[in-house]
């Protein structure tokens, strides 16, 4: 088998990657070229080219594939990205006929490929002297060059989209068959080290039993570490940050080990990938999910680049060639032929059991797609030149064969396709419909062939799933995955996010379904919209998406939000905002937090924020009915594009969560002089930093917007507090603020890289007018500036903060009970904290817990 | 009836009727007596009796379309009390799987049979509409194996699929248009992208399995 020894020609190789690798998206812009040739082809013949100019420049040939690189670090993010997005259910659905061409078939293609050759050759027709090959040579030969090779496969495939059905038994098998072909080469090289004569019955016996060890052993291995992995992500929940490490390594480890110990290392991966991905994909979090998903397809296809560039450079290197015109004619002869056959016989005998048979011009395709590719050349290199005395001529044949293949074939594949008039794959989004109905089915499926007694397919699909159902995924996934886990139910969940996303890319106005009007059918007509995420909403269930949400309960209650922005806002404006960013926060990820925590929050909130209003409407009474309305407006079009200008296109992002908190202050801080609603909006992450931010924000409003006599927020006495706080820039303030919670979140240097974002950007991009006064005030602290503007709004702002007390008394910071912004904070925190976690604790101790937990994520 | 299948010619009409094979007439044969203890009609008790029955969350639903007229191409509408062999045979022919030799009208017609069925599976009260409430009890019955989904998103996942139902089958909807529910039609529609006539079967001929399934 493969060697695990020589890593050191790794980096030699990856230097040149660094200068391949933009190549590859000069041809997805060309549609017109890559609607003809592959990828694959077009890399191969790159890689001819880059070849050839190294040839010219270096004098000599560069940059080979190198057996080792290739096995260790490039097949195996190919086939773990094909294993973990394999379609699992049609995989099973077809995995007795995949099992039969990749093992049967495989077999067959080695045996008949290789004493073809030999019969060639003990005719006479090898004229070249030089290869000097008996039997077990060309058997050798042929067992490394039977094999249908994953990535060429799938990299011609995917372009041609064939039926499902087609596509996963060839894919399958090229999967599949390297359990055989690893077997059947080390089998027969071993054979040839042996020499003929050397050769025993039990040698034979021991091979077939290899084969069985090596490919059970490696799906055993896939097994173990599929178990492990999900197991693990079972627990990451407070350390979300390495859940797609922990994909990759125990894959990576499931191949190493599986290479280890001498067992198919590609079965192994695939059946990690193929296994874990339910339970995976239900531990981990939205985010990492994403992060999985592209990681792995990135991975996947910079292997797939660097290895047909390779390939091509390689073949530059004629040093290794040998040529020999009837060994190569004859290989490229054979296999088509026997492949062609060997399709047809195993289809001949697979129909007789399948259901759904697979036609003539299925056979055509399959035959004509065995592909062979880098699996095949790396083994070839691999081969040992005192013992495979014609190496040389194997090496040369291989590479016309795969590049014939790949090249010939992959280019012809498409055009056959179409006129053979393949039945195509439509690729289409799941619809809930579909999957509801496709449930069903299973189950009617399941139940007719329990009425007629026969204990078929889906009989035992059946019995899995109930097991599935009542222990492995009780073991394997969180309990709140768990619960939430349906198929249905993710279906619709999807369904709402990609609502969510098209609706928020057409500029908050469409849905897709919205358009259509249905309030008024009939049983239905509570509903006073149309969208599915807004049925979702009513619904009160936690899968919704926090984008929709917020802008379908703006739509619905426009004006008393608008009323009630305009209340919180003048006397305690912060809290709503607070409000808002924690509310779409928790939707956005509801594997974050169980759904009846969120239950208990939002209805909490609702109740809180009602008597808010009620007990605020009364103190501030005094607001300009056209500022009202003006902020009633500006709430409305809060995701409209319009405000995109004023730094608002992030807002997009929140419920992705991905903003790092540096970079989501200083966005703040560039967009502190647009308009105060921008910020309800923010993403949690940031929350606790924000707070602070707010704070500080909120010294500068009543300067700014004189209009509104809200931001209050300073009382007489805290003006005193503050004069003795040790102000000394900026930074002191923020420190102190920072201090009081987010020290858990933000390290000291990070704040300190925060401070020095603010105040550059601060000075940068201070706007003319008063805001930039206010804006400077409130970080150079003209501590005479302020106090008049303070003074004069006091009333109104201590009458709302006394609507609070117990928070204050609560608290245990040390700025808190003197400082207006401590109290304010105090005001916004309950609101946070206790909603968030339920009513059991303490507010203030609350707090804290609900912010370090937040800053996990 | 039940017991004149073993003539060769009332078989063969059998045959011709259902599509099965003799071999696989005499083999549900078999299973319809094992069912209902050797008796000519199998009631709805008899299917109790299935112990793998008993885990199908929609189990109830599934022996229903058992006895709907419809289904048995009696009636419009209605139940049966019980049905025959030869009504037996009639269900079971809705799970063949096609035929090599089939061309593209018998495929249609084929598939059309098989979507008639589920259809009928769906709408209970034989108006050829799948109402709201028709789909929401399917997916009640559907979902009850899963306790943690609450009946409010039950509610809302029927009603995301009625809306996406309808947003399918009615393109140009007008604003006060009011969408009944899915007619058979739409039903089609729906199913457009599921190849149910390579999905819809069952292997019937497997004769070691029956011996030991009681």
């Amino acid at each position: 088998m493969r060697s695990l020894d020589a890593g050191c020609s790794v980096p030699v190789p990856h230097l040149a990657d660094a200068h391949i690798l933009p190549s590859l998206p000069v041809f997805h812009l060309s549609r017109k070229v890559t609607s003809v040739v592959p990828e694959s082809c077009l890399l191969i013949l790159l890689g001819l080219g880059l070849g050839g100019i190294v040839l010219a420049v270096a004098k000599k040939p560069k940059y080979q594939l190198e057996p080792n690189m290739f096995f260790l670090f490039l097949l195996p993010p190919i086939v773990l990205d094909s294993g973990y997005f394999m379609p699992s259910r049609l995989f099973f659905d077809n995995i007795g006929a995949i099992l039969t061409y990749a093992v049967v078939g495989t077999l067959w293609n080695s045996f008949t490929t290789g004493t073809a050759l030999w019969g060639l050759h003990q005719a006479g027709l090898m004229a070249d002297p030089g290869v000097e090959a008996g039997l077990m040579d060309f058997l050798l030969f042929g067992s490394l060059i039977s094999a249908v090779d994953p990535v060429a496969v799938l990299a011609v495939f995917e372009e041609v989209h064939v039926n499902e059905t087609l596509f996963i038994i060839v894919f399958g098998e090229s999967l599949l068959n390297d359990a055989v072909t690893v077997v059947l080469y080390k089998v027969f090289n071993s054979f040839v080290e042996l020499g003929p004569a050397h050769i025993h019955a039990t040698d034979y016996v021991k091979g077939v039993a290899s084969f069985f060890l090596v490919s059970l052993g490696g799906t055993a291995v896939g097994l173990l570490f599929a178990f492990l992995l999900a197991l693990i992500t079972r627990f990451t929940k407070r350390v979300r940050i390495i859940e797609p490490l922990f994909v990759f390594l125990l894959a990576y480890v499931a191949y190493l080990a599986a290479e280890m110990v001498s067992l198919s290392a590609i079965l192994a991966v695939t059946f990690c990938g193929i296994c874990c991905k339910k339970y995976v994909e239900a531990n981990i979090s939205q985010k990492s999910r994403t992060t999985v998903k592209y990681t792995m397809k990135t991975l996947a296809s910079s292997s797939e680049t660097i290895i047909f560039m390779f390939l091509g450079m390689s073949a530059v290197d004629t040093s290794k060639w040998a040529w020999d015109t009837a060994l190569v004619l004859g290989t490229l002869f054979f296999i088509l032929l026997f492949r062609a056959v060997g399709v047809v016989l195993q289809t001949y005998v697979l129909n007789r059991f399948r259901l759904i048979p697979l036609d003539r011009i299925d056979q055509v395709v399959m035959s004509y797609g065995g592909l062979r590719g880098a699996v095949a050349f790396a083994l070839v290199i691999l081969l040992d030149e005192a013992k495979v005395k014609a190496k040389d001529y194997f090496v040369a044949t291989t590479i016309v064969v795969v590049f014939f293949t790949v090249i010939v074939q992959g280019l012809t594949i498409k055009p056959l396709v179409t006129w053979l008039k393949v039945k195509r794959s439509d690729h289409h989004k799941p619809t809930l419909n579909e999957e509801l109905h496709e449930h069903a089915f299973d189950h009617i499926l399941a139940a007719v062939e329990d009425i007629v007694g026969h204990h078929g397919y889906h009989y035992w699909r059946d019995k899995w799933e109930q097991f599935d159902k009542k222990y492995l995924s009780q073991l394997l996934m969180r309990k709140s995955a768990y619960k939430l886990r349906d198929e249905i139910w993710d279906v619709y969940y999807k369904l709402n996010i990609r609502d969510a996303i098209s609706f928020v890319d057409q500029g908050g106005h469409v849905l897709s379904a919205a358009k259509l009007a249905l309030p008024s059918m009939p049983s239905r007509t509570s509903m006073s919209e149309s969208s599915v995420t807004n049925l979702l909403r009513e619904s009160g269930s936690g899968a919704c998406l926090d984008l929709q949400v917020i802008d379908t309960v703006r739509s619905r209650r426009d004006k008393e939000d608008a009323a009630m922005h305009h209340v919180l806002r003048g006397s305690l404006y912060k809290p709503r905002r607070r409000y808002k960013a924690s509310y779409s926060r928790h939707f956005i990820s509801p594997d974050k937090q169980e759904r009846q925590d969120k239950e208990i929050f939002r209805q909490n909130m609702k109740r809180r924020l009602e008597t808010f209003k009620s007990t605020k409407h009364n103190v501030c009474s005094s607001k300009s009915k056209a500022r009202l309305k003006e902020k009633g407006r500006k709430k409305k079009n809060i995701s409209l594009p319009s405000d995109a200008p004023n730094g608002r296109t992030h807002r997009n992002v929140p419920w992705q969560e991905a903003a790092p908190v540096l970079v989501t202050v200083s966005s703040d801080e560039e967009e502190s002089d647009s308009s105060e609603t921008e910020r309800e909006d923010d993403e949690g992450i940031v929350f606790v930093a924000r707070a602070t931010d707010e704070v500080l924000q909120g010294k500068t409003t009543p300067g700014s917007l004189d209009v509104c006599p809200s931001p209050c927020i300073i009382p007489p006495s805290p003006t005193l507090a503050e004069k003795e706080l040790p102000w000394k820039g900026d930074q002191a303030d923020l420190a102190v603020y920072v201090s009081s919670e987010t020290t858990k979140i933000v390290p000291v240097d990070m704040q300190k890289a925060w401070n020095q974002s603010i105040s550059s950007l601060e000075s940068i991009a201070s706007p003319p007018g008063i805001e930039t006064g206010a804006q400077h005030r409130r970080f150079a602290r003209p501590m005479l500036e302020k106090q008049p503007q303070s003074a004069s709004q006091a009333t109104p702002e201590q009458v709302s903060r006394f609507q609070f007390p117990s928070h204050i008394s609560k608290s245990s910071r040390s700025k808190s009970d003197s400082s207006p912004e401590g109290a304010e904070q105090q005001e916004l925190q309950p609101l946070m904290g206790t909603e968030e976690q339920g009513r059991g604790l303490p507010p203030a101790e609350h707090r804290r817990l609900a912010f370090s937990r937040a800053s996990h994520i | 009836m039940g017991s004149a299948q073993s003539v060769p010619p009332e078989m063969r009409a059998l045959a011709e009727r259902t599509g099965f094979t003799s071999e696989q007439i005499e083999q549900l044969h078999r299973r319809f007596k094992q069912l209902n203890h050797n008796r000519k009609t199998i009631r709805k008790e008899d299917f109790d009796t299935i112990p793998d029955l008993e885990f199908n969350p929609i189990r109830a639903r599934i022996v229903h379309a058992f006895f709907d007229k419809r289904n048995l191409r009696k009636a419009p509408a209605g139940l049966a009390e019980e049905i025959n062999f030869e009504d037996f045979l009639t269900i079971m022919s809705y799970f063949r799987p096609i035929e090599m030799d089939m061309d593209e009208e018998r495929l249609e017609s084929f598939r059309k049979e098989k979507l008639k069925f589920l259809f009928h599976m769906y709408d209970a009260d034989y108006d050829g509409i799948i109402t709201l409430q028709e789909y929401k009890n399917v997916l009640d019955e559907l979902m009850s194996g899963n306790p943690h989904l609450e009946k409010e998103s039950l509610r809302a996942i029927a009603e995301g699929a009625m809306l996406e139902a309808a947003s399918a089958c009615m393109a140009r909807t007008g604003p006060d248009e009011v969408y009944e529910g899915i007619t058979f039609e739409d039903f089609l529609k729906v199913w457009k992208g599921i190849d149910i006539e390579t999905k819809m079967h069952v292997r019937f001929l497997t004769m070691e399995a029956i011996a030991h399934c009681y």
